[in-house]
């Protein structure tokens, strides 16, 4: 046939609904006879629950019931550790801790019962940091995990000789110490949802906004003590997640509450709830040192990474593993000794956000690259040529990559296209990549401005991306394809329930089903809305739906056509893609196979800064990602463009400030997210396709992608700008003018 | 985030408005609404009734005196301000902060007044109207007075207004010939509340500065004039750099530590280094405006 699905920038599916204010996100659906639910949070960092007086808040007009730790069946759960209760009944952790639950007739009186509660706590001792929890006499968080608050520590430990004497023989070190901050999802809907039984089946049925229906039923079956068939997962629709809805928020308590008063009950966080009430970009500080021949070999990393991982265990370990993975960047070494470590403190939770480690590893990895640079006097695109992965490169876990690396290929793109140029094998950074004219003052357009305070620069990053669950992590992927019709297929059923959290995930299901059966798009009709439809898809994570649903697409439509030419009607078939598996890796040496497949981008950045107040202005961003293939070319660039913005906001202004465990800005009156005010002038999408070799259509997973490498590009420009370094993000103005302050260079001093 | 119960009167005329206010206890007039809708979503404020001044016409338009006086009515819309071609070319600094306050919807609603008698740390107008000399006229139960805008501005959210007393205008004197304002600002990307906004107003002669009032909202708890940084630019070449940053790096001497605005946003030093550096902007612009 010769309508092509993929590769076309059809519609997005359901953008008309949403566009129209038809699409009835969680939050927007009522049942009758719904009750009202709302959470008393714990509201300190660390504290054991003398006395839980419920008995106010129960004789309260309008309340239906009070639900405590005690009615919990099995009050535990977690994505990779069964470490977090649902409600705590001994000991809060967090000041998101979730304590009581009070249903009600109205909002209103939830409420006020939720207000009447009495907790006497007494006051354990807050640990704020991941330094103070490693000391060996800090207070232990989780005493039944062991006799450390250190929840997961991996080393590597890669080459023939101690890392020391590698060093010996370098020409050149390179080290910093960097620090990244925590980062709030911001998804435009705040968590909500409804609880009910369906009087049919039985079951207990939540439908919430989240990144993996099957997961949550499984969260929720343990806690509640039922068997999986007795939960059912509904996704309506999802307004935004980037990581922030992979574990549980209100999930369980839905189901809870459903189950113990019979009713439907409704749940809507506000966001002061939801900033304090789910997991966050992890805080990190790395501290490395690199070493390299005068010729521009890398030869020898070190580093030793910390991440707080907050008071439960979410995805950290995962996250952990990413980062150190990612913390020598996209390379080929001599030797390599990592220590990377994941500790718990009273800090809200860490956990999953598009990138999962990677731009915190990447953070350090491409400033200690533009460091080296700087040093051996060498352009950045061609330090990173000479040392880039390749095609049968290894890993300093001793995996060879994946085949299809595109790394050099990719950072030769981005750099062209921001016009670097290139003779023989020296590149050449340009002065500007925009040609952009001065705009003058930000705040009043009247000013004129001004010679000498502003200063431009040229940045330069690239990046790598694991595709798919790492480190042994199951993978699998389910979809059904039912063709319908007589002569010829007039109607194509997919069931797949990957979540479409915004990305368009189910807008390229039906593109890559539409392809693989030979079908226009239109006669493709998908069902995705619960959990009793078809196999777990996994999470909308890890930049892995695209690649793991196309694959099973692809394998479904292959089986269904097969019985479709048997004349079998309906032709129907279920097929589950299971990829090769990777390992874990192993605690003393680092060795594992991590990931089946990556995806490349490389970034410049051109910026302004104004050396008299420390404000950053993003000129232009060029990124350039391989994508394998784009199913769907506009749904790419609408991910890049959000990937840079949403990295922009990370480098620049999203400051999560925390004292003794709370959270100061949990407003975005005080939590400063970008506008349209504040993202670069211009985002250039350069898509690049080169076939993954396991891809389907040889598409590769790109979502997280052009988020990572932006904070070293900008830090990058900042230092071509100025010639400070900067190893600590956000690029705060008050942090700006106190290094110019600092610094030798007199960037401070106005120059005529 | 719903505001305690309040009763609402609309006031008609001036008279009716005072008149309002003293019959009921702990009545607010409402403006613009920006500052106090929020305060009362937030029950920072719990206003027993509202008088509202929106539909009192005379409080609305610019008008000027045979002797150049310029006089905006309490009620006239940042929007309406920043439209009128003779403040921006005579009163620089007030167009400079009218036209950038919040965004294009609160610049169709929010007041000239109500900036003023609101006397938020952050808001815009109070450095302009310390600047520009204004006068404010005010009307109460004894009748109708005038008042400087340095007497108004008493402190933090604090000004000289009995509670039954109502901002009906501001009269900005008529700027000598050669003399040029400007307002510069550093915005909270948020809520564009300043961080720090310097205006400066200077009288110029012969090429340098003879007279100049400086002053800064934002960055301390209220709105106050920079004596040192004025002081220092009397006699100043109007293209001399040096001079002028000499001048501007006073903005911050003398001043109280306890008077800085500190926050998660800007602590202290920054805010006193934002003075420096948007006082010689302001002044700057100002004589370029004054020359040019």
């Amino acid at each position: 046939m010769s309508i092509r699905a993929v590769g076309s920038s059809r519609s997005r599916y359901g953008a008309r609904d949403k566009v129209l204010g038809r699409t009835r996100y969680p939050g927007d659906i009522d049942m009758a006879g719904q009750a009202w639910m709302k959470v008393r949070f714990a509201g300190q960092p660390h504290a054991r629950i003398r006395t839980l007086d419920v008995s106010k808040a129960r004789a309260h007009p309008g309340v239906i019931a009070v639900l405590t730790a005690e009615d919990v069946p099995c009050n535990e759960y977690g994505l990779i550790y069964f470490d977090q209760p649902v409600l705590c009944g001994e000991v809060v952790r967090c000041e998101g801790d979730q304590v009581a639950l009070v249903i009600a007739e109205s909002e209103q009186a939830a409420s006020e019962g939720r207000d009447l509660i009495e907790v006497d706590y007494e006051p354990l001792p807050i640990i704020s940091s991941a330094e103070a929890a490693m000391r060996p006499d800090a207070f232990l968080l989780h005493p039944e995990r062991g006799d450390s608050n250190i929840l997961a520590h991996y080393k590597t430990r890669y080459g023939d000789a101690p890392i020391e004497e590698i060093f010996d023989d370098c020409d050149v070190i390179v080290e910093g110490v960097y620090r990244t901050g925590m980062q709030e999802h911001a998804y435009l809907q705040p968590e909500a949802g409804l609880g009910y039984i369906d009087e049919s089946t039985g079951q207990i049925v939540v439908n919430v906004a989240g990144q993996w229906m099957h997961e949550d039923r499984i969260q929720i079956a343990h806690a509640l003590g039922m068997p999986e068939a007795q939960i059912r997962v509904e996704y309506s629709a999802i307004g935004g997640a980037f990581g922030g809805r992979e574990d549980m928020s209100i999930q369980i308590i839905l189901a809870l509450a459903a189950w113990k008063v019979g009713r439907p009950v409704k749940i809507i966080w506000s966001r002061h709830e939801s900033i304090i009430g789910h997991h966050k970009r992890h805080a990190y500080t790395i501290r490395t040192k690199w070493g390299a021949s005068w010729s521009g070999r890398l030869i020898a990393a070190w580093a030793e990474c910390i991440q707080d991982a907050g008071a439960y265990a979410y995805t950290s370990s995962k996250v952990l593993g990413n980062s150190h993975l990612t913390v020598t960047g996209p390379y080929e070494w001599e030797a390599v000794h990592v220590d990377s470590y994941s500790v718990y403190t009273n800090n809200v939770p860490g956990g999953a956000f598009r990138g999962f480690g990677g731009p915190q590893g990447h953070f350090a990895a491409e400033t200690q690259m533009n460091k080296l640079a700087e040093r051996l006097e060498m352009d950045p695109v061609k330090l990173r040529l000479k040392n880039v992965l390749r095609d049968g490169s290894q890993l300093p876990t001793r995996a060879t990559m994946p085949p299809g690396v595109s790394m050099g290929p990719v950072i030769e793109a981005a750099a062209r296209a921001a016009k670097w140029t290139r003779q023989g094998n020296d590149w050449q950074r340009p002065a500007t990549i925009s040609d952009a004219a001065t705009r003058g003052d930000h705040a009043t357009a009247t000013l004129r401005a001004l010679p000498g305070h502003r200063r431009r620069g040229v940045g330069f990053a690239a990046a790598f991306k694991n595709v798919g669950f790492s480190f042994a992590a199951p993978e699998e992927n389910w979809a059904t394809i039912e063709l319908h019709g007589g002569g010829e297929i007039e109607r194509v059923v997919v069931k797949a329930v990957g979540a479409d959290v915004g990305q368009g995930a189910h807008s390229v299901f039906r593109q890559m089903a539409a392809e693989a059966v030979g079908v226009p798009l239109e006669r493709v009709e998908l069902q995705a809305a619960h959990t009793d439809l078809v196999g777990s898809s996994g999470s909308a994570s890890a930049s892995r739906m695209t690649f793991m649903a196309g694959n099973a697409l692809i394998g479904a439509a292959r089986l269904a056509s097969r019985r479709w030419e048997d004349e079998i009607r309906p032709a129907t078939a279920t097929f589950g893609y299971r990829p090769r598996v990777t390992t874990e890796l192993n605690y003393e040496t680092g060795e594992s196979d991590p990931n089946i497949s990556y995806g490349y981008v490389a970034e410049a950045v051109e910026l302004e800064v104004d050396l008299d107040t420390g404000q950053i202005e993003l000129l232009h961003v060029l990124c350039a990602d391989d994508v394998g293939r784009a199913i769907n070319p506009r749904l790419v660039e609408g991910q890049i463009e959000g990937g840079v913005v949403q990295a922009a906001g990370y480098a620049l202004m999203e400051n999560l400030v925390t004292e003794e465990g709370r959270i100061k800005t949990p407003y975005f009156s005080n939590y400063l997210i970008p506008t349209i005010y504040d993202i670069p002038r211009r985002t250039e999408s350069l898509i690049l396709e080169y076939p993954d070799p396991f891809g389907p259509f040889g598409a590769r997973g790109m979502a997280e992608m052009p988020f990572i490498p932006l904070a070293p590009a900008i830090v990058a420009a900042l230092h071509d700008a100025t010639g400070i370094w900067f190893d600590q993000i956000p690029l705060t103005p008050d942090r700006l003018l106190e290094a110019f302050k600092r610094s030798s260079v007199r960037a401070f001093e106005r120059k005529a | 985030m719903y505001p305690a119960k309040f009763d609402y009167y609309r006031a008609n005329s001036v008279d009716e408005a005072v008149a309002l206010l003293q019959e009921h206890e702990r009545a607010k007039l409402i403006a613009g609404g920006h500052s106090l809708l929020p305060s009362m979503k937030l029950r920072l404020a719990q206003p027993a009734a509202l008088v509202d001044l929106n539909f009192i016409a005379d409080l609305r338009g610019i008008c000027r005196g045979d002797d150049g006086e310029t006089t905006i009515g309490a009620m006239t819309t940042y929007a309406a301000v920043t439209d009128d071609a003779a403040i921006a070319t005579t009163f620089g600094a007030l167009h400079d902060a009218a036209s950038n306050i919040g965004d294009i919807q609160v610049r169709n609603r929010g007041t000239i007044g109500g900036n003023l008698a609101h006397n938020d740390p952050g808001g815009d107008l109070p450095a302009v109207a310390l600047a520009l000399d204004a006068t404010l006229h005010v009307a109460g139960r004894n009748g109708k007075r005038r008042v400087g805008a340095a007497e108004f501005l008493v402190g933090l959210f604090e000004v000289a207004l009995a509670p039954d007393e109502v901002v009906t205008s501001v009269s900005f004197p008529a700027p000598v010939v050669g003399s040029g304002s400007a307002y510069a600002k550093f915005e909270n990307p948020a809520s564009g509340y300043a961080i720090c906004g310097i205006a400066a107003y200077v009288e110029v002669s012969d090429g340098a500065i003879r007279a100049a009032r400086v002053a800064v909202n934002g960055a301390l708890d209220h709105a106050q004039r920079l004596a040192a940084v004025e002081a220092a630019l009397s006699g100043v070449g109007c293209g001399d750099e040096a001079a002028i940053k000499a001048a501007a790096s006073k903005a911050a001497d003398g001043i109280d530590e306890w008077d800085f605005m500190s926050d998660i946003h800007a602590d202290a030093d920054y805010r006193a280094h934002l003075m420096r550096v948007l006082t010689a902007k302001a002044v700057r612009n100002a004589c370029d405006r004054a020359t040019g």
